[in-house]
């Protein structure tokens, strides 16, 4: 393994690393975006969930400071293949995909158990790292949900972290600052955007994926594809059935603070002339 | 998806349902070294009026050490019952003892609470999915308002779930980067769980004839709740910036570009005669300025008369700080920033540009305005 330890002492090694990546539409494309507002799932593009970024380079720092394999895993359509590639770029071992039509319309309950089979399934662990949020279900909920299932400790909002002793210490955001924390292992961590932004692609990893994109054989033997069958989930509690939310109602929001009025094309004293105008900015003026 | 609603009524015959609960509406208060903190308030303010819709009591759950008068203080914002945790292991947020002490409480209730609120805030959006997982109930996140009203299930890909509900917590957030509002539920299970954006919700007025109960709860914690613990808290907010005060508020973000570049900005406060400087986290974390200077979820709130900012994207973080002020004025080179979205005022144009400008023109000031040629 080129991530092996080298002096660190044992108890501070680390074998099993998972972190959880999700794929969610790029809104930043505007062509996946219906004139309602709401997402063209069909035209959207995708994308790596910005939040995982930041936890899949927690995970792949992990590796390198304290050994360990980095497996991915992610819940959605086949395509969500597409961000487990990337992550195999990045530096990551191994990935899986949990793939099955009975997960449809999963809200955060029914998704973190779904999650917690899979993890299940691919134990043991030491540590897990999620993203803070996603952009998509933006609710922050499926890492702490997922660490109450396994029936560890969690770590969210974190931005930093090392293993000390065989135990994690971590920084967390708290309001007005930031607190420091020591938990046992295995402990789940949730990853803010004050961590470290993803490193570039290895030419190692880059290389691999280039090679498997034209051996399907060899692709399905580093991306695994399991189902819930497969992973012993009961379907029960997974998709629609298994989840207690629904959405009711969705509305328009009239942008909020409404019309701003913009300024664009002209010269900056032109602009910044009619800001004064169209403002009492000038009565706070000394 | 109207029509399909439509003709789905026709055919299906509602069964009311009410899942069965106890119609008390629980928030869980949020303290800081003692001191009740605001979001808690405003909880009290939105859960008294679901409470009365429902025809029930208003509880709020307080977890800490060593209370003094705050059961008191809970009662006269709102509260009909206080729940009081006191224990030294109790005396700041963890996630693993605060949840065991909940949940031990709450699972005597049979049946069992309608609602249980919390703030949308570092600990309560750590604390509520723990929670919700363990009772396995629906929990809607970040909400931004909270009613209730019936609700009918129609869609027969759910059979199991069909039926007319009265009395659903309807937990409404902004989805899809705030341009959208869901209206979120889930009445089939009990307690309807939520975690409420703080600075929205309207807290009532302080009245000390209000009366309530205040019930000790029992603290039972193992080694296993314990696992985590806290080595050090460092809460930065000190009193040299006075961004509370201040009249106008100039803000920078990453656009500003360098460290050095926050010159432009301190220069332009200078123009103002009651003026601070402020800053996005991502230029804080950079180390281009001070801690004291953040607003947003982890800085500071700040309601001043214009806020100026310069570089900076709008990040909902950031937003939930600043977009009370009057009169928000953005500059940001790029036309599709969120901050365009929210701002009254707009220039698209890089600050390195504007900013000089600015000070040059507010310089000249009120009695002078520039002569331009008006192309
Ligand atoms: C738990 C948590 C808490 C957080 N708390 C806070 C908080 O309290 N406060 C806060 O601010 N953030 C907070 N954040 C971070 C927040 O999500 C954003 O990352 C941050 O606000 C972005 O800062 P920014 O707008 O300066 O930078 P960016 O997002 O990088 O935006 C820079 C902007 O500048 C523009 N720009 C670039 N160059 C120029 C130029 N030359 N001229 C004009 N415009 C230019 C760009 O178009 C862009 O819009 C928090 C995040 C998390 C996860
Ligand atoms: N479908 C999914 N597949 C893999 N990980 C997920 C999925 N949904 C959520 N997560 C993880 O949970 C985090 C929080 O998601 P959310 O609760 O939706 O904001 C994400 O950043 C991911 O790390």
């Amino acid at each position: 393994m080129d991530g092996a330890p080298t002096n660190n002492q044992v108890n501070n090694s680390i074998k099993n690393i998972f972190v959880l990546v999700k794929q969610v539409p790029d809104w930043s494309v505007k062509a996946g975006i219906n004139p309602d507002g709401t997402i063209d799932r069909a035209k959207a593009k995708r994308m790596m969930n910005p939040f995982d970024k930041f936890a899949l380079q927690a995970a792949l720092h992990t590796k390198e400071k304290f050994g360990g394999k980095v497996s991915v895993i992610s819940m959605g359509p086949p395509a969500a293949e597409e961000v487990l590639l990337e992550a195999i770029e990045h530096g990551a071992d191994d990935a899986w995909l949990l793939s099955d039509r009975r997960l449809a319309a999963s809200d955060t309950l029914a998704t973190s158990y779904a999650l917690y089979k899979t993890v299940q399934y691919l134990q043991p662990f030491d540590l897990i790292f999620c993203g803070l949020q996603t952009t998509d279900g933006d609710t922050a909920q499926v890492g702490p949900s997922l660490a109450e299932r396994l029936d560890i400790p969690q770590i969210s909002y974190c931005e930093d972290f090392k293993i000390e002793d065989g135990k994690l210490v971590a920084r967390r955001v708290i309001e007005g600052g930031y607190q420091w924390v020591r938990s046992q292992l295995p402990a789940l961590i949730t990853i803010a955007n004050s961590y470290h932004h993803l490193e570039y692609k290895t030419i190692r990893g880059a290389k691999l994926v280039q090679d498997l994109l034209r051996q399907p054989e060899e692709k399905s033997k580093l991306v695994k594809v399991v189902n819930l069958d497969e992973i012993k989930a009961d379907p029960i509690l997974c998709g629609l059935k298994g989840s207690p939310t629904i959405v009711a109602r969705t509305d328009k929001v009239s942008e909020i603070g409404g019309n701003c009025k913009i300024h664009q094309g002209h010269s900056a004293d032109q602009m910044v002339y009619e800001i004064t105008q169209q403002t009492n900015i000038l009565e706070f003026v000394k | 998806m109207s029509e399909e609603n439509t003709e789905k009524k026709e055919t299906v015959q509602l069964k009311e349902i009410i899942t069965p609960s106890n119609k008390e509406v629980i928030i869980v208060a949020e303290q800081v070294d003692g001191i009740i903190q605001n979001v808690t308030f405003e909880l009290l303010g939105a859960g008294r009026l679901l409470a009365d819709k429902l025809g029930g009591k208003l509880a709020c759950f307080l977890l800490g050490n060593n209370f003094t008068d705050q059961g008191a203080q809970l009662i006269a914002k709102g509260a009909d019952k206080v729940y009081v945790a006191d224990h030294v292991e109790l005396k700041d947020y963890r996630a693993l003892p605060f949840k065991k002490v909940i949940v031990d409480w709450i699972s005597n209730f049979n049946p069992p609470p309608h609602i249980m609120l919390m703030g949308s805030t570092t600990s309560g959006r750590d604390l509520a999915p723990r929670i919700a997982s363990y009772f396995q109930t629906g929990l809607t996140a970040d909400c931004t308002e909270l009613d209730i009203g019936p609700y009918e299930h129609v869609n027969k890909m759910d059979p199991d779930k069909l039926g007319y509900y009265p009395g659903c917590l309807y937990a409404i957030r902004p989805s899809f980067g705030e341009s959208l509002k869901a209206r979120i539920l889930g009445p089939w299970k009990n307690p309807q769980m939520a975690t409420a954006r703080p600075g929205v919700m309207i807290p009532l007025e302080y009245d000390a004839n209000r009366k309530g109960e205040i019930i000790p709860v029992p603290v039972n914690l193992s080694a296993k709740e314990l696992q985590v613990e806290i080595i050090e808290i460092v809460r930065e907010i000190n009193q040299t910036v006075n961004l509370g005060e201040a009249e106008v508020i100039v803000a920078g973000g990453f656009g500003v570009g360098t460290a050095e570049g926050f010159q432009l900005i301190r220069e332009l406060a200078a123009c103002f005669e009651n003026s601070a400087v402020g800053a996005s986290r991502k230029v804080v974390d950079l180390g281009w300025i001070p801690y004291q200077h953040q607003i947003g979820q982890t800085g500071k709130t700040v309601r001043s008369k214009v806020y100026i900012a310069c570089g900076i994207s709008g990040a909902i973080q950031h937003r939930v700080g600043m977009d009370k002020s009057n009169l928000i004025i953005a500059i940001n080179k790029d036309p599709d920033a969120p901050i365009f979205k929210f701002a009254n005022q707009g220039i698209v144009g890089d600050v390195s540009v504007v900013l000089p400008e600015m000070i040059k023109q507010l310089k000249a000031g009120k009695k002078s305005s520039p002569e331009l040629a008006l192309v």
